[in-house]
């Protein structure tokens, strides 16, 4: 009851350049060749486990002190990322698990979903290579 | 305190009023309360509504029962609220015996991420009873607080009424009524009213009071010059020697003065309040009285004439001069005024004058003249009657041995002795000398036989001379004349009596002492 989070009007305003946007990707093996933004959403902030097609799904997650991890919440729910955690703190507190694996760099992200196919992750356009295969554009 | 008085009706009346717009403004508080509180109910709602609603989202966002419960328990613990449930496609978890009704609020719940999406409803229902209670209580509070305002205004009302108005109205009223009015007294203004409707009122009351006051004194002053009018006319009316009396045309008498009553006493007749019309029952000829006035009335004149009164002491004749007049009043009322004067003592007067006049001093018998009258008046209204003329015989001689005073005395005697030897119809005079006159209406030859000889055997009865100690009897001779019997006037009756006494005389017969007149012209007959 006491919750301080306000959900504020959903706007995809995002500072980053059209060169180095965010893009999910996925290991190019998984039959998953396209997502939308809720299928995103739903993934990410834990209501569902599994891809659209039932597959289960691996979120890949970056530690906090990566800025595109910031960048990405901001792209995605536009939400800052004290919000993003605190949502994470009130499910842990209901005893919600978030099954998620952290990594501490994109390129770490990249290698993680290189190696599994059920993997789902973001990463700076910058850094994609030809094993991996975007399934949303968090253009603006 | 009078239950009538102003205070009271006052107090009455604020009182009631007090009490009425009190309830009223209790109900109308009490409604506008209950809607504030209903509005206020549903405000908190919306608020704890927005404050679970973060939460909420995330719990059918997730679809995660545990959250949802823990909001709805959250929910419910407030008292404004009944019950609470949050719907999703595939969760539906409400608190126990929740229903959804009329007044149950409903709540979009939307993805905690994607505001556009509707992830669930979520429904309260407000508790009606506790806003109600609360309501209530509010109300209550509010009708005491307006009680006590109510009494308190009404305290403060009635004392300001009491001071400002009614007291200072009470005390006028007082002071008014204590007032006589036309004296000098006047209502004191009250304090601090100087100016105000009640002063303005209190002083047109002096005004009245002044005006009254001056009415007044016009009044005693006019009054007491009546008084004085009436004072001098009563003295005047009172003290007047001639009785007057104001009398109803029926008799009533309606005044009279002191004069009257001593009249009525003076004859011996009892006050009463009517003698009839114009007092005639008091009038001996009342007769003549009622001719006089009625005469007199006729012609719109005031009646006069001198009229005796009928005295019941027959000692006392009495004779006024009665002027009656008949007075209209303004208002057509007739009243009599009837004013005597007591002339009782100048008729006394006319009458020894009269008598003088009339009668002989010494036989008091008619004198001649007044037999001459008394004769030409039988004469006059052709009564039959007959003359006698008798003349003492021996007379002279008499007169002159004993002297001319038993002269007199015999004469007085004869003149006795003849009045009772006659009617009361007769006339008896003294002609003159030793002459008398005898006039005998309606007689017969016979009856003046009988009377004849009666006269003389009670003029012969012997007379008792004192001063010579010696008894003397007088006889006389009588003629006798008839009216009319072809006799004109006093003088042919008084020739011819003459003639017959004459002829009687000469034939000196002792035994012959009377003769009629005709037996002159023809002695056989008689």
């Amino acid at each position: 009851m006491l919750l301080l989070i306000a959900p504020y009007a959903f706007t995809q305003a995002t500072q980053a350049s059209a060169n180095d946007d965010i893009v999910v990707v996925v290991n190019n093996k998984n039959p998953v060749d396209k997502m939308t933004r809720s299928e995103v959403i739903d993934l990410f902030m834990g209501k569902y486990v599994a891809f659209p097609d039932g597959n289960s799904a691996i979120p890949v997650e970056l530690s906090n002190e990566v800025t595109t991890k910031e960048k990405f919440y901001k792209a995605l729910v536009n939400m800052p990322l004290s919000r993003i955690n605190a949502y994470w703190s009130r499910l842990r507190f209901t005893g919600r698990k978030r099954t998620v694996t952290i990594q501490a760099s994109e390129d770490n992200v990249v290698q993680y979903i290189n190696k599994t196919q059920s993997a789902i992750g973001y990463i700076r356009r910058s850094k994609l290579n030809k094993n991996l295969k975007v399934v949303f554009e968090l253009n603006e | 305190m009078n239950k009538n008085g102003l205070v009271i009706r006052l107090a009455i009346v604020i009182v009631f009023a007090a009490s009425i717009v009190g309830f009223i403004a209790g109900q109308v508080f009490f409604r506008i309360t209950y809607l504030n509180e209903m509005e206020l109910g549903n405000k908190e709602i919306y608020q704890l509504t927005k404050t679970v609603s973060s939460t909420a989202s995330i719990a059918t966002y997730l679809e995660d029962k545990d959250i949802a419960t823990e909001v709805v328990n959250g929910l419910i613990t407030n008292d404004i609220i009944r019950g609470a449930a949050i719907v999703t496609d595939s969760i539906n978890i409400g608190s126990t015996g929740f229903i959804s009704n009329q007044n149950t609020l409903h709540f979009d719940l939307h993805s905690p991420f994607e505001q556009e999406k509707k992830m669930g409803t979520l429904s309260i229902s407000p508790n009606l009873d506790y806003i109600e209670t609360r309501a209530d209580k509010i109300g209550y509070d509010n009708a005491i607080a307006l009680t006590a305002e109510a009494a308190a205004i009404t305290v403060i009302t009635l004392v300001i009424a009491y001071v400002v108005i009614t007291n200072p109205i009470i005390a006028t009223a007082r002071s008014l009524h204590k007032i006589i009015p036309g004296t000098s007294e006047r209502v004191v203004i009250p304090e601090y009213h100087n100016e105000s409707e009640l002063g303005t009122l209190v002083k047109d009351i002096n005004k009245l009071l002044d005006k009254t006051e001056q009415q007044l004194a016009r009044e005693r002053n006019l009054r007491n010059e009546v008084e004085l009018l009436e004072k001098r006319f009563r003295m005047l009316f009172e003290n007047s020697t001639a009785p007057i009396v104001l009398t109803e045309p029926q008799g009533n008498i309606l005044l009279y003065n002191k004069a009257f009553s001593s009249l009525v006493k003076e004859m011996a007749i009892p006050l009463k309040q009517s003698y009839g019309p114009y007092l005639i029952q008091l009038f001996a000829d009342p007769k003549r009285l009622e001719n006089t006035v009625q005469q007199a009335f006729v012609n719109d004149e005031t009646a006069t004439g001198e009229f005796k009164l009928c005295s019941k002491d027959k000692s006392k004749t009495l004779w006024v001069q009665a002027v009656i007049t008949s007075t209209l009043t303004t208002d057509y009322k007739e009243y009599y005024q009837v004013t005597l004067h007591d002339i009782s003592k100048r008729k006394k007067q006319l009458e020894l004058l009269n008598y003088k006049a009339n009668y002989d001093t010494l036989t008091q018998l008619l004198n001649r003249q007044a037999v001459e009258t008394a004769i030409q008046s039988f004469i006059d209204n052709d009564t039959h009657f007959a003359l006698i003329l008798m003349d003492l015989n021996d007379f002279k001689p008499i007169n002159d041995i004993y002297g001319h005073q038993c002269g007199d005395e015999i004469l007085v005697h004869v003149a006795g002795q003849l009045k009772t030897g006659l009617r009361k119809c007769d006339l008896l005079s003294r002609w003159g000398g030793d002459e008398f006159v005898i006039i005998l209406p309606n007689v017969s030859k016979k009856d003046i036989e009988l009377v004849a000889q009666k006269l003389i055997q009670k003029i012969r009865k012997p007379f008792y001379l004192n001063e010579h100690d010696k008894s003397v009897s007088v006889t006389a001779c009588m003629g006798v004349s008839f009216y009319p019997k072809g006799h004109k006037s006093l003088h042919d009756l008084v020739k011819s009596a003459d003639q017959a006494m004459y002829s009687v005389k000469k034939e000196k017969d002792p035994e012959l002492y009377l003769r009629f007149f005709d037996y002159l012209n023809n002695p056989d007959r008689s």
